[in-house]
């Protein structure tokens, strides 16, 4: 007992001693590597020292709501600019004013409200097999839920945000009836049971299990550049096909991994500067490079592999539609059946 | 009589003792029992129309394919184990003891990938026997093969079980079962497992606590359980409400197994003669011979073998890249916020427990069960539950920083993993006769004399078994560490994870590889101490 209590107060005093003058807090969802680069080039740019969290957005976001105005952190990091929504509107951020990240940043990509900004974007597209989906064949996600599809489309499960998201899209764009008899179509047309990650559907495809993958653009790139030469085979057995691209249609969906900055924010003008660090051409070379997102910094080209799919045209929607529409789009995965 | 009052206020004084540290404990898990009654039902009606079916089934399911697989790669192994003169008969024993040292997920994951399309099997096949190829190309990613994995990771905590228990039941009541005609089959399966069954019991019980927790492995195989809605609930839906719904559901279910477990248990109270023979192995028919060394073979080479060389393999492609320093530091953390946290469980533990024999109170046992509950509830959801009550304290009444300190994450360690420290120690002291502790009170004894002089020296092995189980589950803990962590502070599981996620799962190998490395060293010490104990010098 005493020892406990002993323990206790000993952990309370250790917490006490928080402040740093010099310092950055991030809660962050993004845990690549690229991101670890990222943070060391800018202490030794700035010597302000970067300080992380890393868990998922949501868990991110119960914590910020729970900490209330003693949180720690400045900065809150996604990869899924409907999380970044959700925390506008729990009241945990506050707007950003930076002319130098307005000049960085493509103002498309920009919130409307100025709580969050991008840092970088993807698409959710279709991969096909070379040998048996014809290029012709293939036009708008509304067209996934063709009957031509039955038993041909592979896809992860709608526990998935990007998945989410999509439908969520969908939703802002045609409705919640027509969101609905989608799903309900596409789950008609599932190769089998939604599971594992993208990379897995790609794999799948080659294996000969279903025709066509609606997956994330970057894993093709990490796939075609991995370590493993069966991997290499098994993304050169499929082709990259953006949707949505005629005319009068919506553009390919996008998402953006963005940051908030925290409503609280202790050191908000070293959060800022990082902001702008990380929006620069030199930090955007870097995300490019190692992790095949598209840059939010218009001034910088993708990755050469991403480059060869050729440019495309994004679906205009305002992102924080991707989270306004999110429990919507839950609800009707639920109904359909997309497990 | 003066001495016997004087224990009676000492023992009351214990016992108000260990019900101020079990609230403590159980805190958490009021919280959401709070939230649980005060809660509005529109959420949870579309889980109940659309979901909790699917959910139920595949729990179900899962856990009883985990089970059924559990049981026949432990208890046959440990048979043979236990009593025949098998070659190799030591290596197997370790081998059967080591998946313990691998993450649930890890094994999934590295399953799926050895067998997926582009892993080293199917490109094997295609290259050199594309007949056999075709027939290998299937969809692996199914509830069954989950289960059988699953399996393959956990069936060790009933292996060790019955291990255990078969070698104490000695020779006495095989010889008397042979006397009386019975062959050695149905010695076995009318005698020495009706007997073996709380021990088993008792493995199978940690078995079906994991599976109910497992989060990443089921997510990956696209399986729907109680586990993934709470997430789903919680996370995606922003609904703590239906969450916590769904959590309680689990509780209950484990409630229900608690009881089902403490029954069967009471209706067989014996206890072992330490002292009784020690069994003679047998020596094998050449028949027999290589049965029994399939029995064994399987699950250790598909359990330890495979998996632990596939990750060698990735790790040693991959070490160039590795940044060594970064890797030191994850260790160092790794192994001593394991070690920190799993010294103090063992001394709650032995608070908890060693009162509960001392003072024989019902009120007692039944605390010391009640903490157990923690172990039933995924991480994730404890973890939220100290948030939601530390945030209410932190706001009103300090101006410090609870929450992502270390102070925190250790609290949610102790809540969850309380059950594994208390289990092997409570084993041991129930096969103590109570006659023990009785002489030694008569003999004036104050209960922490009790402790020193009588129980630590008896119980040591069981101590340090609690003690390395503990370590070794910390050491692959990861969704409280995820949620609670102070800032930049990283371990191996989440590292390992963090790679595993984002789909790479070569990079991700190395990490891996040390959790399970360090977890085989704890495991081989402790082997080696329970070896001097069992019949194996």
């Amino acid at each position: 007992m005493k020892k406990i209590i002993l323990l206790l107060l000993v952990t309370l005093s250790i917490s006490c001693n928080k402040k740093n003058l010099n310092e950055v807090n991030l809660y962050s969802q993004r845990h690549y590597n690229v991101d670890k680069k990222q943070y060391e080039n800018f202490e030794k740019l700035t010597g302000i020292k970067v300080n992380v969290v890393k868990a998922n957005a949501d868990e991110l976001i119960e914590r910020l709501k729970n900490e209330g105005k003693n949180s720690p952190a400045d900065l809150f990091i996604t990869v899924d600019a409907g999380k970044l929504y959700k925390a506008t509107e729990l009241g945990l951020l506050q707007k950003i004013d930076s002319e130098i990240i307005n000049k960085n940043v493509d103002p498309k990509l920009m919130d409307p409200n100025g709580f969050w900004i991008p840092i970088t974007f993807r698409s959710r597209i279709i991969v096909y097999s070379k040998d048996r989906v014809k290029k012709e064949d293939l036009d708008t996600y509304e067209d996934l839920a063709n009957e031509k599809w039955k038993g041909r489309i592979l896809v992860r499960s709608s526990s998935n945000s990007y998945n989410q998201a999509l439908l969520s899209s969908i939703i802002a764009n045609h409705g919640l009836d027509l969101a609905l008899e989608w799903s309900k179509n596409i789950v008609q047309n599932f190769a089998r049971d939604p599971k594992g990650n993208d990379r897995d559907q790609v794999k799948a495809i080659a294996a000969g299990q279903g025709d066509l993958a609606i997956v994330n653009s970057y894993y093709i790139g990490l796939l075609l550049s991995s370590e493993k030469e069966e991997e290499i085979k098994a993304g050169k057995s499929i082709k990259v096909f953006f949707p949505n691209q005629g005319e009068g249609q919506t553009g390919s969906h996008i998402n953006a991994s963005g940051i908030g900055l925290t409503k609280n924010s202790p050191n908000k003008l070293n959060a800022i500067k990082l902001l702008e660090y990380l929006t620069s051409i030199e930090a955007q070379e870097t995300y490019v490079n190692t992790s095949f997102e598209y840059p939010a910094n218009p001034n910088v080209q993708p990755h050469e592999i991403v480059k060869e799919w050729g440019d495309f045209k994004k679906d205009s929607l305002d992102l924080n539609n991707l989270g306004k529409f999110r429990e919507d789009a839950i609800l009707i995965f639920d109904k359909a059946g997309w497990k | 009589m003066e001495i016997n009052s004087f224990l009676k206020l000492e023992y009351k004084r214990w016992t108000l003792g260990n019900l101020i540290l079990s609230l403590l404990i159980l805190l958490p898990l009021f919280t959401l029992l709070y939230k649980f009654i005060f809660f509005d039902g529109s959420s949870f009606k579309h889980i109940f129309e659309n979901l909790i079916f699917d959910y139920t089934i595949n729990t179900f399911y899962l856990t009883l394919i985990t089970c059924f697989f559990s049981l026949i790669f432990g208890i046959f192994p440990a048979w043979i184990i236990s009593n025949y003169n098998l070659k190799g008969r030591l290596f197997y024993d370790l081998l059967l003891f080591l998946p313990l040292s691998i993450p649930s997920y890890i094994m999934a994951f590295t399953y799926s990938d050895i067998l997926s399309f582009t892993g080293p099997v199917q490109s094997f096949f295609r290259d050199n026997l594309p007949q056999i190829s075709n027939f290998l190309n299937k969809d692996f990613l199914q509830i069954e093969f989950l289960g059988i994995l699953l399996a393959l990771a956990l069936f060790p905590y009933v292996y060790t079980a019955s291990r255990i228990s078969f070698s104490y039941l000695g020779s006495n009541y095989v010889n008397l079962s042979k006397n009386l005609g019975l062959s050695s089959f149905q010695t076995f399966f009318k005698v020495i497992l009706p007997l073996s069954k709380p021990a088993i019991l008792s493995g199978l019980f940690l078995v079906i606590m994991e599976v109910l927790n497992e989060y990443g492995a089921v997510k990956y195989f696209g399986v729907n359980t109680y586990t993934t809605g709470i997430f789903r609930s919680w996370f995606s839906m922003g609904d703590p409400d239906s969450a916590i719904q769904l959590a309680c559901i689990l509780l209950f279910l484990v409630l229900f197994l608690f009881v089902f477990e403490n029954k069967s248990n009471s209706k067989k109270k014996f206890h072992f003669k330490v002292n009784s023979k020690i069994q003679k192995l047998n020596s094998i028919g050449k028949g027999k011979n290589f049965i029994f060394h399939l029995i064994c073979f399987f699950p250790s080479f598909f359990g330890f073998i495979i998996p632990f060389c596939y990750i060698l393999f990735n790790s040693i492609s991959i070490i160039e890249k590795t940044d060594l320093f970064e890797l030191l530091k994850l260790i160092f953390n790794s192994v001593g916020i394991s070690v920190f946290s799993s010294f103090l469980i063992i001394i709650i533990s032995i608070i908890f427990l060693f009162t509960e024999k001392l003072t024989k109170s019902k009120l007692n046992s039944f605390i010391s069960q009640l903490i157990s509950l923690g172990y039933a509830i995924p991480g994730a959801v404890i973890s939220l539950g100290l948030i939601i009550l530390f945030s209410g304290i932190q706001n009103n009444f300090f101006s410090i920083t609870i929450i992502g300190s270390f102070f925190l994450l250790v609290y949610a360690y102790i809540v969850r993993f309380l059950a594994v420290g208390i289990s092997p120690i409570k084993s041991n002291l129930i096969k103590q006769p109570d006659s023990l502790n009785d002489t030694a009170k008569n003999l004036g004894l104050g209960p922490i004399k009790i402790f020193q002089k009588i129980q630590l020296p008896i119980s040591k092995l069981a101590l340090i078994s609690a003690f390395t189980i503990t370590f070794v589950d910390l050491l692959k803990e990861l969704p409280i560490t995820l949620i609670l962590r102070p800032f930049n502070f990283d371990t191996l599981a989440t590292q390992t994870y963090q790679f595993a996620i984002e789909e790479m799962l070569i990079e991700s190998s190395i990490y891996s590889l040390f959790i399970i490395s360090i977890g085989c060293i704890m495991l081989l010490i402790l082997k080696r101490n329970l070896n001097k104990d069992l019949d194996v010098s």
